[in-house]
């Protein structure tokens, strides 16, 4: 037996379109996606009317504040949203529905979305349907991928999950237990000052290509949870050392004595988490016997992460991995829009008094009742 | 519980009933985070929207007199670029986003 999608559809009418908000961190995306009748497949896959995004770049040794991050949602979500209708070719009266970010994310920049989203729902006279930012990953990431029922591995700046579908809930078999990955990635940046332009992510990526040596960091898996905390402090202290002008007791590699750089630094710490993340996700294949991987949120745009989650699954039978670019990867508004419409389709809408954003809103939360496998 | 004795009202003038309906709508559903310290009342007269703010300190009403124009901002700027406009096509400006 498979759901019926298509309870709610409007008579006549062969399609269903969404538009999706996403302000849950520091970008704002803006999506819209259309859905024909039927199942999703092979042959009847989502289509991507629009996916724009901009996003707020702090300074180089900064993060990103919440004020301020509002205050740049604000100011591009209306701009935004009309480009977005402009580039798809949709008008008002085609949408079906307004797909809004509810949760987890930064307060101050969800609630500043969330006006928009509201008024122009009481304009147009649009439902509105509120969105788990998790799951908007999770459903991207597999419409994306066509991956069937993979083990999810979702690494942002603000989250650290290993997930698993079940009886219709995403449930969570491991996460971290202190900071996100992306979290720690980003803070060790702000301390060598790396600029936060395109990603302070991205930028560490780039400068570990270079790194030579590996500098031996706590590895802190605990079960099918992770620690990262430890880490980042060990590493910020190494780095201070590096930049101290008293000299003393620089880092230098055990074997050779030459002097950690920088890049050494970016490269052990990816080699660390990664492994990590890799540990526990092998665990969690193991435990649902699967051997498909999903890779999804900012960090899964990282392509060392996914060559070493490749090396893992290739020893599994069968097994691959899936991700996707930097489009879907990195926070947008059209897997807003896409989880939202799959909700939508299952008669799930947010009546305006249920739209209050909140900043925590765990990935087991939803109910999945657009899949019953 | 201290007493809410800082009191302000300010009346935000709409375009017409139905914005100022909106908008209240829009606003009323957020909760306030500290309800000791600070209740905010939105009402609608015709077309204007009274906004009351009752707090602790002048502080607290400032910055929710604040945050509440800046949400303002957002309204109407949704107002004036969509009231009306669900029929209509936009066309791309060349704009730098």
């Amino acid at each position: 037996m498979t759901v019926d999608l298509d309870k709610y559809a409007k008579p006549g009418k062969s399609y269903y379109i969404a538009l999706g908000l996403e302000g849950s961190a520091n970008k704002l995306g803006v999506g819209i996606i259309k859905h024909k009748l039927g199942q999703l497949s092979d042959s009847n896959r989502a289509e991507v009317l629009a996916n724009i995004r901009d996003t707020y770049v702090s300074p180089p040794g900064e993060g990103f504040l919440p004020r301020d991050t509002a205050r740049h949602h604000r100011n591009w979500v209306v701009r935004l949203i009309k480009k977005a209708l402009s580039v798809a070719g949709v008008k008002g009266t085609d949408l079906d529905c307004i797909c809004f970010t509810q949760g987890p994310g930064m307060g101050a920049p969800l609630q500043s979305v969330v006006i928009a989203a509201r008024t122009l729902s009481q304009l147009w006279n649009l439902p509105l349907v509120g969105v788990n930012h998790c799951v908007g990953h999770i459903e991207m990431g597999r419409e994306i991928t066509r991956s069937e029922n993979p083990v999810v591995l979702y690494v942002s700046g603000g989250n650290t999950q290993v997930i698993a579908y079940s009886k219709q809930r995403y449930r969570i078999f491991g996460e971290t237990l202190d900071i996100a990955v992306g979290n720690c990635l980003d803070r060790f940046a702000r301390t060598l000052r790396i600029p936060n332009d395109p990603a302070p992510g991205y930028n560490i990526e780039q400068m570990a290509k270079k790194g030579k040596h590996y500098v031996p960091l706590p590895y802190t898996v605990k079960g099918m949870d992770l620690s990262m905390s430890g880490i980042l402090a060990n590493i910020e202290s190494l780095a201070a050392d590096m930049f101290s002008s008293k000299g003393g007791k620089k880092a230098v590699d055990e074997e050779t004595g030459e002097l950690i750089t920088p890049e050494d630094l970016c490269f052990s710490l990816q080699e660390t988490l990664f492994s990590m993340l890799v540990e526990i996700t092998e665990r969690a294949l193991a435990h649902v016997q699967s051997n498909q991987v999903l890779i999804v949120g900012g960090v899964g745009s990282n392509e060392r992460l996914q060559e070493m989650m490749g090396l893992m699954v290739r020893d599994r039978k069968n097994g691959s991995v899936y991700s996707t670019d930097e489009r879907f990867c990195i926070d947008n508004g059209i897997m807003i829009a896409h989880a939202g419409l799959l909700g939508y389709r299952m008669g799930q809408i947010t009546p305006l008094d249920n739209t209050v954003c909140t900043q925590r809103f765990r990935t087991d939360e939803v109910f999945v009742e657009w899949r019953d496998d | 519980m201290s007493e809410l004795s800082h009191r302000l009202s300010i009346s935000i003038p709409f375009e017409n009933d139905k914005q100022a309906s909106m908008a209240r709508k829009t606003m009323a559903v957020d909760p306030v985070l500290k309800s000791n310290e600070l209740l905010i009342k939105f009402n609608q007269e015709e077309n204007k929207l009274i906004c009351q703010f009752m707090g602790t300190s002048d502080r607290v009403i400032r910055v929710a007199i604040s945050n509440v124009i800046d949400n303002v901002k957002t309204i109407i700027e949704c107002f004036d670029e969509f009231d009306g406009k669900d029929d209509v096509q936009f066309e791309e400006k060349q704009e730098t986003i």
